[in-house]
Protein backbone atom coordinates (compact mmCIF):
# COMPACT_ATOMS: atom_id res chain seq x y z
CA UNK A 1 0.00 0.00 0.00
CA UNK A 2 0.78 3.54 -0.70
CA UNK A 3 1.73 6.06 2.13
CA UNK A 4 -1.44 7.74 0.67
CA UNK A 5 -3.22 5.10 0.72
CA UNK A 6 -2.66 4.08 3.99
CA UNK A 7 -3.35 7.39 5.01
CA UNK A 8 -6.67 7.34 3.72
CA UNK A 9 -7.58 4.14 5.00
CA UNK A 10 -6.89 5.03 8.48
CA UNK A 11 -9.37 7.89 8.20
CA UNK A 12 -12.92 7.56 9.34
CA UNK A 13 -16.04 9.59 9.81
CA UNK A 14 -17.19 10.20 13.44
CA UNK A 15 -20.90 11.94 14.41
CA UNK A 16 -20.62 14.11 17.35
CA UNK A 17 -24.17 14.71 18.39
CA UNK A 18 -26.77 15.02 18.06
CA UNK A 19 -27.70 13.85 20.97
CA UNK A 20 -24.07 13.87 22.61
CA UNK A 21 -23.99 15.31 26.01
CA UNK A 22 -21.06 17.81 25.29
CA UNK A 23 -23.19 19.37 22.53
CA UNK A 24 -25.43 20.89 25.20
CA UNK A 25 -28.39 20.90 22.55
CA UNK A 26 -29.27 19.59 19.91
CA UNK A 27 -26.05 20.35 17.72
CA UNK A 28 -24.41 17.85 15.15
CA UNK A 29 -20.95 17.89 14.38
CA UNK A 30 -19.60 15.88 11.67
CA UNK A 31 -15.62 14.93 12.53
CA UNK A 32 -13.62 13.33 9.43
CA UNK A 33 -10.95 11.57 11.50
CA UNK A 34 -7.63 10.58 11.13
CA UNK A 35 -7.24 8.25 14.58
CA UNK A 36 -7.56 10.59 17.74
CA UNK A 37 -6.85 13.24 15.34
CA UNK A 38 -9.98 15.95 14.00
CA UNK A 39 -8.73 16.45 10.27
CA UNK A 40 -12.38 18.18 9.70
CA UNK A 41 -15.11 19.23 11.85
CA UNK A 42 -18.07 20.54 10.02
CA UNK A 43 -21.04 21.46 12.70
CA UNK A 44 -24.62 20.34 11.33
CA UNK A 45 -27.32 23.10 12.24
CA UNK A 46 -30.82 23.36 12.43
CA UNK A 47 -32.14 20.47 14.21
CA UNK A 48 -34.68 22.99 16.56
CA UNK A 49 -34.85 25.14 14.13
CA UNK A 50 -38.39 27.38 14.46
CA UNK A 51 -38.35 30.33 12.54
CA UNK A 52 -38.42 32.60 15.10
CA UNK A 53 -37.88 35.53 12.41
CA UNK A 54 -41.13 34.54 10.27
CA UNK A 55 -43.43 34.27 13.56
CA UNK A 56 -41.59 38.13 13.66
CA UNK A 57 -42.71 39.43 10.74
CA UNK A 58 -46.90 37.24 10.96
CA UNK A 59 -48.06 39.07 14.09
CA UNK A 60 -47.89 42.12 15.94
CA UNK A 61 -44.96 43.75 17.58
CA UNK A 62 -46.11 43.12 21.54
CA UNK A 63 -46.62 39.31 20.72
CA UNK A 64 -43.40 38.16 19.38
CA UNK A 65 -41.94 38.98 23.09
CA UNK A 66 -42.27 35.57 24.20
CA UNK A 67 -40.36 34.67 21.26
CA UNK A 68 -38.05 36.58 22.23
CA UNK A 69 -37.19 34.43 25.35
CA UNK A 70 -36.98 30.94 23.58
CA UNK A 71 -33.63 31.77 21.47
CA UNK A 72 -31.29 31.85 24.49
CA UNK A 73 -33.10 30.35 27.43
CA UNK A 74 -30.42 30.09 29.20
CA UNK A 75 -30.25 34.20 29.57
CA UNK A 76 -33.82 35.37 28.47
CA UNK A 77 -33.38 38.64 29.94
CA UNK A 78 -30.81 40.21 27.61
CA UNK A 79 -33.36 39.12 24.69
CA UNK A 80 -36.41 40.79 26.39
CA UNK A 81 -34.28 43.96 26.92
CA UNK A 82 -32.74 43.89 22.87
CA UNK A 83 -36.29 43.51 21.91
CA UNK A 84 -38.42 46.49 23.86
CA UNK A 85 -35.32 48.88 23.20
CA UNK A 86 -35.46 48.24 19.34
CA UNK A 87 -39.14 48.90 19.27
CA UNK A 88 -38.96 51.61 21.86
CA UNK A 89 -36.12 53.32 19.51
CA UNK A 90 -38.54 52.55 16.33
CA UNK A 91 -41.22 54.48 17.91
CA UNK A 92 -39.76 56.97 19.74
CA UNK A 93 -41.34 55.63 23.39
CA UNK A 94 -39.92 56.86 26.67
CA UNK A 95 -39.01 54.85 29.62
CA UNK A 96 -39.03 55.73 32.54
CA UNK A 97 -35.72 55.79 34.79
CA UNK A 98 -36.66 53.34 37.47
CA UNK A 99 -38.10 50.51 35.00
CA UNK A 100 -34.55 50.73 33.14
CA UNK A 101 -32.47 50.59 36.59
CA UNK A 102 -34.97 47.05 37.17
CA UNK A 103 -33.89 46.03 33.75
CA UNK A 104 -30.14 46.43 34.26
CA UNK A 105 -30.81 44.54 37.86
CA UNK A 106 -32.66 41.79 36.25
CA UNK A 107 -30.14 41.60 33.44
CA UNK A 108 -27.06 40.83 35.20
CA UNK A 109 -28.60 38.81 37.74
CA UNK A 110 -29.80 36.67 34.86
CA UNK A 111 -26.04 37.28 33.17
CA UNK A 112 -24.54 35.39 36.12
CA UNK A 113 -27.24 32.53 36.25
CA UNK A 114 -25.32 31.92 32.77
CA UNK A 115 -22.41 31.41 33.66
CA UNK A 116 -22.99 29.86 36.38
CA UNK A 117 -24.70 27.26 34.26
CA UNK A 118 -21.53 27.36 31.71
CA UNK A 119 -19.41 26.50 34.77
CA UNK A 120 -20.72 23.69 35.72
CA UNK A 121 -21.83 22.33 32.49
CA UNK A 122 -18.34 23.25 31.27
CA UNK A 123 -16.71 21.50 33.59
CA UNK A 124 -18.66 18.64 34.06
CA UNK A 125 -17.84 18.38 29.87
CA UNK A 126 -14.41 18.34 31.19
CA UNK A 127 -15.27 15.05 33.14
CA UNK A 128 -15.06 16.93 36.81
CA UNK A 129 -18.52 16.29 38.25
CA UNK A 130 -18.75 18.52 41.67
CA UNK A 131 -18.32 21.84 40.29
CA UNK A 132 -22.35 21.88 38.62
CA UNK A 133 -23.26 20.78 41.80
CA UNK A 134 -22.14 24.13 43.43
CA UNK A 135 -22.90 26.15 40.42
CA UNK A 136 -26.20 24.82 40.08
CA UNK A 137 -26.82 25.66 43.69
CA UNK A 138 -25.60 29.47 43.58
CA UNK A 139 -28.18 29.47 39.92
CA UNK A 140 -31.45 28.17 42.37
CA UNK A 141 -31.15 31.48 44.01
CA UNK A 142 -31.10 33.85 40.98
CA UNK A 143 -34.01 31.32 39.50
CA UNK A 144 -36.12 32.33 43.10
CA UNK A 145 -35.14 35.91 42.72
CA UNK A 146 -36.38 36.26 39.35
CA UNK A 147 -39.55 33.59 39.49
CA UNK A 148 -40.50 36.21 42.56
CA UNK A 149 -40.45 39.25 40.43
CA UNK A 150 -41.19 37.79 37.06
CA UNK A 151 -43.37 34.92 37.07
CA UNK A 152 -41.32 32.40 35.19
CA UNK A 153 -37.48 30.83 36.12
CA UNK A 154 -36.53 30.01 32.67
CA UNK A 155 -38.15 32.03 29.53
CA UNK A 156 -39.03 35.49 31.21
CA UNK A 157 -41.48 37.61 29.43
CA UNK A 158 -41.15 40.72 32.05
CA UNK A 159 -40.15 43.53 29.83
CA UNK A 160 -42.68 45.90 28.42
CA UNK A 161 -42.72 48.24 25.68
CA UNK A 162 -41.82 51.42 27.77
CA UNK A 163 -40.73 49.77 31.38
CA UNK A 164 -41.38 46.39 32.69
CA UNK A 165 -44.49 44.24 33.56
CA UNK A 166 -44.57 45.11 37.50
CA UNK A 167 -42.47 47.02 40.44
CA UNK A 168 -40.08 45.61 42.40
CA UNK A 169 -40.45 44.92 46.35
CA UNK A 170 -38.42 45.19 49.24
CA UNK A 171 -38.12 41.52 49.29
CA UNK A 172 -37.08 40.93 45.86
CA UNK A 173 -34.13 44.04 47.06
CA UNK A 174 -32.99 42.46 50.21
CA UNK A 175 -32.78 38.60 48.15
CA UNK A 176 -30.66 40.52 45.78
CA UNK A 177 -28.59 41.83 48.79
CA UNK A 178 -28.17 38.74 50.73
CA UNK A 179 -27.08 36.95 46.84
CA UNK A 180 -24.70 39.13 46.04
CA UNK A 181 -23.03 38.69 49.62
CA UNK A 182 -23.11 35.07 49.66
CA UNK A 183 -21.87 35.05 45.64
CA UNK A 184 -18.69 36.71 46.46
CA UNK A 185 -18.27 34.37 49.72
CA UNK A 186 -18.26 31.36 46.72
CA UNK A 187 -15.27 32.69 44.88
CA UNK A 188 -12.45 30.92 47.08
CA UNK A 189 -14.50 27.82 46.48
CA UNK A 190 -14.84 28.10 42.80
CA UNK A 191 -10.92 29.33 42.82
CA UNK A 192 -10.05 26.06 45.17
CA UNK A 193 -12.30 23.59 42.92
CA UNK A 194 -11.61 24.56 39.24
CA UNK A 195 -9.08 27.45 38.70
CA UNK A 196 -5.79 25.67 40.70
CA UNK A 197 -6.57 22.52 39.48
CA UNK A 198 -3.66 21.11 37.36
CA UNK A 199 -6.08 18.75 35.30
CA UNK A 200 -8.26 21.45 34.43
CA UNK A 201 -5.25 23.66 33.52
CA UNK A 202 -3.52 20.24 31.30
CA UNK A 203 -7.31 20.55 29.57
CA UNK A 204 -7.75 24.02 28.89
CA UNK A 205 -3.88 26.38 28.70
CA UNK A 206 -2.83 26.61 25.51
CA UNK A 207 -5.76 25.11 23.85
CA UNK A 208 -8.21 25.93 21.27
CA UNK A 209 -6.32 29.62 20.52
CA UNK A 210 -8.25 32.30 19.09
CA UNK A 211 -6.41 35.17 17.27
CA UNK A 212 -7.96 38.65 17.16
CA UNK A 213 -7.50 38.35 13.58
CA UNK A 214 -9.88 34.87 13.51
CA UNK A 215 -12.15 36.61 15.76
CA UNK A 216 -12.38 39.56 13.76
CA UNK A 217 -13.10 37.52 10.46
CA UNK A 218 -15.71 35.34 12.05
CA UNK A 219 -17.64 38.04 13.92
CA UNK A 220 -17.14 36.98 17.14
CA UNK A 221 -18.27 38.68 20.04
CA UNK A 222 -18.78 38.40 23.99
CA UNK A 223 -16.31 36.39 26.39
CA UNK A 224 -15.37 34.73 23.89
CA UNK A 225 -13.50 37.72 21.83
CA UNK A 226 -12.63 38.98 24.99
CA UNK A 227 -10.74 36.28 25.82
CA UNK A 228 -8.44 37.13 22.96
CA UNK A 229 -7.40 40.41 24.30
CA UNK A 230 -10.19 42.79 22.88
CA UNK A 231 -12.02 44.92 25.42
CA UNK A 232 -15.19 45.04 22.94
CA UNK A 233 -18.50 44.86 25.43
CA UNK A 234 -21.39 46.60 23.95
CA UNK A 235 -22.24 47.73 27.55
CA UNK A 236 -19.42 49.93 27.02
CA UNK A 237 -18.85 50.61 23.63
CA UNK A 238 -22.06 51.26 22.30
CA UNK A 239 -23.94 52.05 25.77
CA UNK A 240 -27.12 51.54 26.05
CA UNK A 241 -30.29 51.50 28.77
CA UNK A 242 -28.48 53.32 31.80
CA UNK A 243 -24.97 50.98 31.94
CA UNK A 244 -23.64 54.14 31.33
CA UNK A 245 -24.10 55.45 34.94
CA UNK A 246 -22.34 52.50 36.54
CA UNK A 247 -18.29 51.64 37.04
CA UNK A 248 -17.61 48.49 35.41
CA UNK A 249 -14.64 47.17 33.94
CA UNK A 250 -14.11 44.89 31.06
CA UNK A 251 -12.04 41.80 31.64
CA UNK A 252 -9.86 40.60 28.64
CA UNK A 253 -7.50 37.74 28.28
CA UNK A 254 -4.41 37.40 26.83
CA UNK A 255 -4.17 34.61 24.00
CA UNK A 256 -7.29 33.72 23.20
CA UNK A 257 -7.48 29.98 25.10
CA UNK A 258 -10.09 27.86 26.91
CA UNK A 259 -8.23 29.13 30.06
CA UNK A 260 -8.44 32.90 29.07
CA UNK A 261 -12.24 32.51 28.46
CA UNK A 262 -13.29 30.76 31.51
CA UNK A 263 -11.26 33.61 33.51
CA UNK A 264 -12.99 36.33 31.67
CA UNK A 265 -16.66 34.63 32.62
CA UNK A 266 -15.48 34.11 35.71
CA UNK A 267 -14.36 38.14 36.21
CA UNK A 268 -17.51 38.99 34.63
CA UNK A 269 -19.48 37.88 37.63
CA UNK A 270 -18.22 40.44 39.98
CA UNK A 271 -18.60 42.94 37.68
CA UNK A 272 -22.14 41.77 37.09
CA UNK A 273 -22.37 41.98 40.74
CA UNK A 274 -20.93 45.06 40.90
CA UNK A 275 -23.24 46.43 38.39
CA UNK A 276 -26.23 44.95 40.35
CA UNK A 277 -25.19 46.57 43.92
CA UNK A 278 -24.90 50.16 42.47
CA UNK A 279 -27.98 49.66 40.47
CA UNK A 280 -29.89 48.86 44.09
CA UNK A 281 -28.08 51.80 45.85
CA UNK A 282 -29.03 54.19 43.39
CA UNK A 283 -32.55 52.87 41.95
CA UNK A 284 -34.70 55.85 41.22
CA UNK A 285 -38.67 56.20 42.32
CA UNK A 286 -40.97 56.44 40.39
CA UNK A 287 -43.54 54.57 38.00
CA UNK A 288 -41.94 51.60 35.96
CA UNK A 289 -43.95 51.84 32.97
CA UNK A 290 -44.75 54.93 30.80
CA UNK A 291 -48.06 55.20 28.75
CA UNK A 292 -47.73 53.40 25.68
CA UNK A 293 -50.43 53.07 22.72
CA UNK A 294 -52.12 49.45 22.49
CA UNK A 295 -51.09 49.51 18.71
CA UNK A 296 -47.57 50.63 18.38
CA UNK A 297 -47.10 51.80 14.48
CA UNK A 298 -43.53 50.79 13.00
CA UNK A 299 -42.83 54.02 10.67
CA UNK A 300 -41.58 52.86 7.44
CA UNK A 301 -37.36 52.47 7.51
CA UNK A 302 -35.35 50.06 9.08
CA UNK A 303 -33.97 49.98 13.08
CA UNK A 304 -30.86 48.38 14.60
CA UNK A 305 -30.74 47.69 18.34
CA UNK A 306 -27.51 45.69 19.79
CA UNK A 307 -27.32 44.44 23.64
CA UNK A 308 -24.50 42.46 25.55
CA UNK A 309 -25.98 39.17 25.95
CA UNK A 310 -24.59 36.90 28.37
CA UNK A 311 -22.31 35.38 24.52
CA UNK A 312 -21.94 38.24 22.84
CA UNK A 313 -23.37 40.77 20.91
CA UNK A 314 -27.22 40.37 20.21
CA UNK A 315 -28.87 42.33 17.42
CA UNK A 316 -32.06 43.14 16.34
CA UNK A 317 -33.17 44.67 12.85
CA UNK A 318 -36.23 45.51 11.81
CA UNK A 319 -38.08 46.89 8.89
CA UNK A 320 -41.32 49.12 9.69
CA UNK A 321 -44.01 49.74 6.62
CA UNK A 322 -46.11 51.82 8.91
CA UNK A 323 -48.19 49.08 10.57
CA UNK A 324 -47.90 47.72 14.18
CA UNK A 325 -46.44 44.35 12.21
CA UNK A 326 -42.66 44.18 11.46
CA UNK A 327 -41.91 44.09 7.57
CA UNK A 328 -38.93 41.67 8.49
CA UNK A 329 -37.20 40.97 12.14
CA UNK A 330 -33.57 39.93 11.46
CA UNK A 331 -32.63 38.56 14.88
CA UNK A 332 -28.29 38.34 14.79
CA UNK A 333 -27.41 36.12 17.68
CA UNK A 334 -24.11 35.61 19.47
CA UNK A 335 -23.54 32.04 19.12
CA UNK A 336 -23.80 31.44 15.81
CA UNK A 337 -21.01 33.51 14.58
CA UNK A 338 -19.00 32.03 17.53
CA UNK A 339 -19.72 28.38 16.52
CA UNK A 340 -19.06 29.28 13.00
CA UNK A 341 -15.31 28.98 13.31
CA UNK A 342 -15.06 26.09 14.99
CA UNK A 343 -14.04 24.07 11.30
CA UNK A 344 -10.94 26.65 10.82
CA UNK A 345 -10.43 26.37 14.88
CA UNK A 346 -10.54 22.83 15.17
CA UNK A 347 -8.40 21.41 12.34
CA UNK A 348 -5.70 19.32 12.98
CA UNK A 349 -6.54 19.16 16.99
CA UNK A 350 -7.09 15.97 19.36
CA UNK A 351 -10.51 15.09 19.89
CA UNK A 352 -10.70 15.27 23.58
CA UNK A 353 -9.29 19.13 23.05
CA UNK A 354 -12.54 19.95 20.56
CA UNK A 355 -15.02 18.86 23.39
CA UNK A 356 -12.77 21.35 25.67
CA UNK A 357 -13.08 24.44 22.80
CA UNK A 358 -17.06 23.32 22.38
CA UNK A 359 -17.23 23.74 26.14
CA UNK A 360 -15.26 26.81 26.37
CA UNK A 361 -17.73 28.34 23.72
CA UNK A 362 -20.43 28.38 25.76
CA UNK A 363 -23.05 27.38 22.92
CA UNK A 364 -26.58 27.72 23.14
CA UNK A 365 -28.36 25.97 20.15
CA UNK A 366 -31.73 27.40 20.68
CA UNK A 367 -30.40 30.43 19.85
CA UNK A 368 -28.32 29.16 16.73
CA UNK A 369 -30.86 27.32 15.19
CA UNK A 370 -33.59 30.19 16.28
CA UNK B 1 -16.94 56.87 28.47
CA UNK B 2 -17.29 56.19 24.72
CA UNK B 3 -14.08 56.02 23.13
CA UNK B 4 -12.89 58.54 20.81
CA UNK B 5 -14.34 58.31 17.57
CA UNK B 6 -13.90 58.34 13.53
CA UNK B 7 -15.59 58.63 11.12
CA UNK B 8 -15.49 56.26 8.67
CA UNK B 9 -17.70 58.20 5.82
CA UNK B 10 -14.62 59.54 4.09
CA UNK B 11 -13.00 55.85 3.52
CA UNK B 12 -15.69 54.53 1.49
CA UNK B 13 -16.61 57.37 -0.05
CA UNK B 14 -13.13 57.85 -1.26
CA UNK B 15 -13.16 54.13 -2.89
CA UNK B 16 -16.36 54.89 -4.72
CA UNK B 17 -19.04 53.66 -2.49
CA UNK B 18 -22.11 55.49 -2.16
CA UNK B 19 -22.30 56.41 1.94
CA UNK B 20 -24.60 58.39 3.69
CA UNK B 21 -24.58 59.29 7.09
CA UNK B 22 -27.75 58.70 9.26
CA UNK B 23 -29.23 59.70 12.47
CA UNK B 24 -27.94 57.09 14.91
CA UNK B 25 -30.69 57.65 17.60
CA UNK B 26 -33.38 56.42 15.65
CA UNK B 27 -31.73 53.98 12.86
CA UNK B 28 -29.02 52.42 15.38
CA UNK B 29 -26.34 52.48 12.69
CA UNK B 30 -23.38 55.23 11.78
CA UNK B 31 -23.56 54.93 7.66
CA UNK B 32 -26.17 53.85 5.12
CA UNK B 33 -24.15 52.44 1.92
CA UNK B 34 -25.69 51.33 -1.19
CA UNK B 35 -24.48 49.01 -3.26
CA UNK B 36 -24.07 47.58 -6.70
CA UNK B 37 -23.53 43.84 -7.17
CA UNK B 38 -20.32 44.49 -8.65
CA UNK B 39 -19.26 46.29 -5.70
CA UNK B 40 -19.69 43.90 -2.80
CA UNK B 41 -16.40 42.05 -2.81
CA UNK B 42 -14.64 45.48 -3.01
CA UNK B 43 -16.61 46.59 -0.12
CA UNK B 44 -15.75 43.78 1.91
CA UNK B 45 -12.44 44.05 1.16
CA UNK B 46 -12.25 47.69 1.77
CA UNK B 47 -14.14 47.16 5.02
CA UNK B 48 -11.69 44.31 6.52
CA UNK B 49 -8.77 46.55 5.74
CA UNK B 50 -10.43 49.06 7.53
CA UNK B 51 -10.67 46.76 10.62
CA UNK B 52 -14.20 46.01 10.41
CA UNK B 53 -15.94 43.20 11.59
CA UNK B 54 -19.09 41.50 10.08
CA UNK B 55 -22.13 41.70 12.45
CA UNK B 56 -24.39 39.12 10.15
CA UNK B 57 -25.42 39.35 6.72
CA UNK B 58 -29.70 38.68 5.46
CA UNK B 59 -32.26 40.20 3.13
CA UNK B 60 -35.57 41.20 2.51
CA UNK B 61 -38.40 40.87 -0.28
CA UNK B 62 -40.37 43.62 -1.41
CA UNK B 63 -41.95 44.59 -4.69
CA UNK B 64 -39.41 44.26 -7.85
CA UNK B 65 -41.35 46.54 -10.17
CA UNK B 66 -40.19 50.33 -9.38
CA UNK B 67 -37.39 52.34 -8.49
CA UNK B 68 -34.31 51.12 -8.01
CA UNK B 69 -31.94 49.07 -10.91
CA UNK B 70 -33.25 47.81 -13.82
CA UNK B 71 -33.79 44.00 -13.70
CA UNK B 72 -33.90 43.42 -10.43
CA UNK B 73 -35.51 40.49 -8.37
CA UNK B 74 -37.26 42.22 -5.18
CA UNK B 75 -34.89 40.67 -2.99
CA UNK B 76 -32.22 42.94 -1.01
CA UNK B 77 -29.40 41.69 0.83
CA UNK B 78 -28.34 43.71 4.04
CA UNK B 79 -24.79 43.57 5.27
CA UNK B 80 -23.72 44.90 9.07
CA UNK B 81 -20.74 45.56 10.10
CA UNK B 82 -19.23 46.83 13.04
CA UNK B 83 -15.91 48.02 14.97
CA UNK B 84 -14.31 46.33 18.17
CA UNK B 85 -12.56 49.55 19.37
CA UNK B 86 -15.26 52.37 18.77
CA UNK B 87 -19.09 52.72 18.04
CA UNK B 88 -19.51 52.36 14.20
CA UNK B 89 -22.31 50.63 12.84
CA UNK B 90 -22.65 50.58 8.88
CA UNK B 91 -25.37 49.11 6.91
CA UNK B 92 -24.80 47.94 3.68
CA UNK B 93 -27.46 46.82 0.94
CA UNK B 94 -27.62 45.51 -2.29
CA UNK B 95 -30.60 44.84 -5.00
CA UNK B 96 -30.17 41.33 -6.08
CA UNK B 97 -30.49 41.04 -9.49
CA UNK B 98 -32.95 38.74 -11.68
CA UNK B 99 -30.21 35.96 -11.85
CA UNK B 100 -30.53 35.77 -7.99
CA UNK B 101 -26.62 35.97 -7.55
CA UNK B 102 -24.36 38.20 -5.72
CA UNK B 103 -20.57 37.29 -4.92
CA UNK B 104 -19.93 35.96 -2.25
CA UNK B 105 -17.58 37.49 0.54
CA UNK B 106 -16.76 34.26 2.45
CA UNK B 107 -13.22 33.94 1.36
CA UNK B 108 -13.00 37.65 2.74
CA UNK B 109 -15.09 36.85 5.99
CA UNK B 110 -15.13 33.68 6.90
CA UNK B 111 -17.80 34.11 9.24
CA UNK B 112 -20.16 34.89 6.38
CA UNK B 113 -20.34 31.75 5.16
CA UNK B 114 -23.19 30.72 7.37
CA UNK B 115 -24.60 34.09 6.97
CA UNK B 116 -25.07 33.34 3.27
CA UNK B 117 -25.84 29.59 3.88
CA UNK B 118 -29.08 31.09 5.87
CA UNK B 119 -29.78 34.13 3.38
CA UNK B 120 -29.73 31.07 0.59
CA UNK B 121 -32.06 28.79 2.75
CA UNK B 122 -34.76 31.98 3.36
CA UNK B 123 -34.81 33.74 0.14
CA UNK B 124 -32.68 31.61 -2.09
CA UNK B 125 -30.24 34.33 -3.36
CA UNK B 126 -27.32 32.12 -4.81
CA UNK B 127 -23.91 33.32 -3.66
CA UNK B 128 -21.75 32.91 -6.00
CA UNK B 129 -18.12 31.32 -5.44
CA UNK B 130 -19.45 30.11 -2.24
CA UNK B 131 -17.74 26.80 -1.11
CA UNK B 132 -20.73 24.86 0.02
CA UNK B 133 -24.44 26.55 -0.25
CA UNK B 134 -26.09 23.83 1.20
CA UNK B 135 -29.01 24.22 3.32
CA UNK B 136 -28.14 24.82 7.04
CA UNK B 137 -30.75 25.91 9.01
CA UNK B 138 -33.74 24.32 6.65
CA UNK B 139 -33.78 20.36 5.98
CA UNK B 140 -32.25 19.33 2.30
CA UNK B 141 -35.59 18.35 1.05
CA UNK B 142 -36.44 22.14 1.55
CA UNK B 143 -33.85 23.23 0.05
CA UNK B 144 -36.16 24.78 -3.00
CA UNK B 145 -38.25 25.98 -0.29
CA UNK B 146 -37.46 29.83 0.76
CA UNK B 147 -39.47 30.80 3.80
CA UNK B 148 -39.28 34.54 4.31
CA UNK B 149 -40.19 35.09 0.14
CA UNK B 150 -43.66 36.89 0.55
CA UNK B 151 -46.91 36.74 -0.73
CA UNK B 152 -47.71 38.79 -3.71
CA UNK B 153 -50.48 40.37 -1.60
CA UNK B 154 -48.29 41.44 1.31
CA UNK B 155 -45.33 42.74 -1.08
CA UNK B 156 -44.61 46.26 -0.34
CA UNK B 157 -41.80 48.31 -2.76
CA UNK B 158 -39.07 49.38 -1.38
CA UNK B 159 -39.92 52.59 -0.75
CA UNK B 160 -43.07 52.09 1.52
CA UNK B 161 -39.97 49.93 3.73
CA UNK B 162 -37.53 52.94 3.58
CA UNK B 163 -36.58 56.36 5.87
CA UNK B 164 -38.36 58.93 3.91
CA UNK B 165 -35.05 60.91 3.93
CA UNK B 166 -34.25 58.38 1.34
CA UNK B 167 -36.49 60.33 -0.99
CA UNK B 168 -35.00 62.72 -3.32
CA UNK B 169 -32.93 65.73 -2.08
CA UNK B 170 -35.50 68.26 -1.52
CA UNK B 171 -38.16 66.28 0.09
CA UNK B 172 -34.96 65.42 2.56
CA UNK B 173 -35.03 67.99 5.75
CA UNK B 174 -38.32 68.34 6.06
CA UNK B 175 -39.06 64.44 6.11
CA UNK B 176 -36.02 63.89 8.60
CA UNK B 177 -37.85 66.64 10.90
CA UNK B 178 -40.81 64.79 10.81
CA UNK B 179 -40.01 61.27 12.01
CA UNK B 180 -37.71 62.74 14.47
CA UNK B 181 -41.11 63.92 16.48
Amino acid sequence: MLESELKEHNRFFLNMGPQHPSTHGVLLIVLEMEGEYVLDPQPVLGFIHRMHEKMGESRPCSSFMPNTARMDYVCALPYNHGYVSLIERKAGIEVPKRAEYIRVITSELNRVASHLLWLGAYLLDLGAFTPILYGFDDREHILDILESITGSRLTYCYYRFGGVYQDIDDKFIEATRAFVKRMRKRYAIYEKLVTKNIIFIKRTENIGIVSPDMALRYGMTGPNLRGSGIAYDVRKNEPYSVYPEFEFAIPVGEQGDCLDRYMVRIREIEQSLRIIEQALDRLPDGPVRSKVPKNIKLTPGDCNFAVEAARGELSYYLLGDGTSTPYRLKVRVPSYSNLSCLPELGRGILLPDLVSILGSFDLVIPEIDR
Amino acid sequence: MVKDTKDYKEDFLNQGFDATETAYDQRGYHLEVVLNVNQVRKFAQTAYELGFYLVFVTGFHVRPDEGHDTGNSGLEVVYQFARYDQPYRIKACVSVPNSLEVPSISDIYQGANWHERETRDFYGVVFGGHPNLNPLLLAEEDADFHPLLKEETNLKSLHEVSWPSEAPEVAKEGAEAETGQ
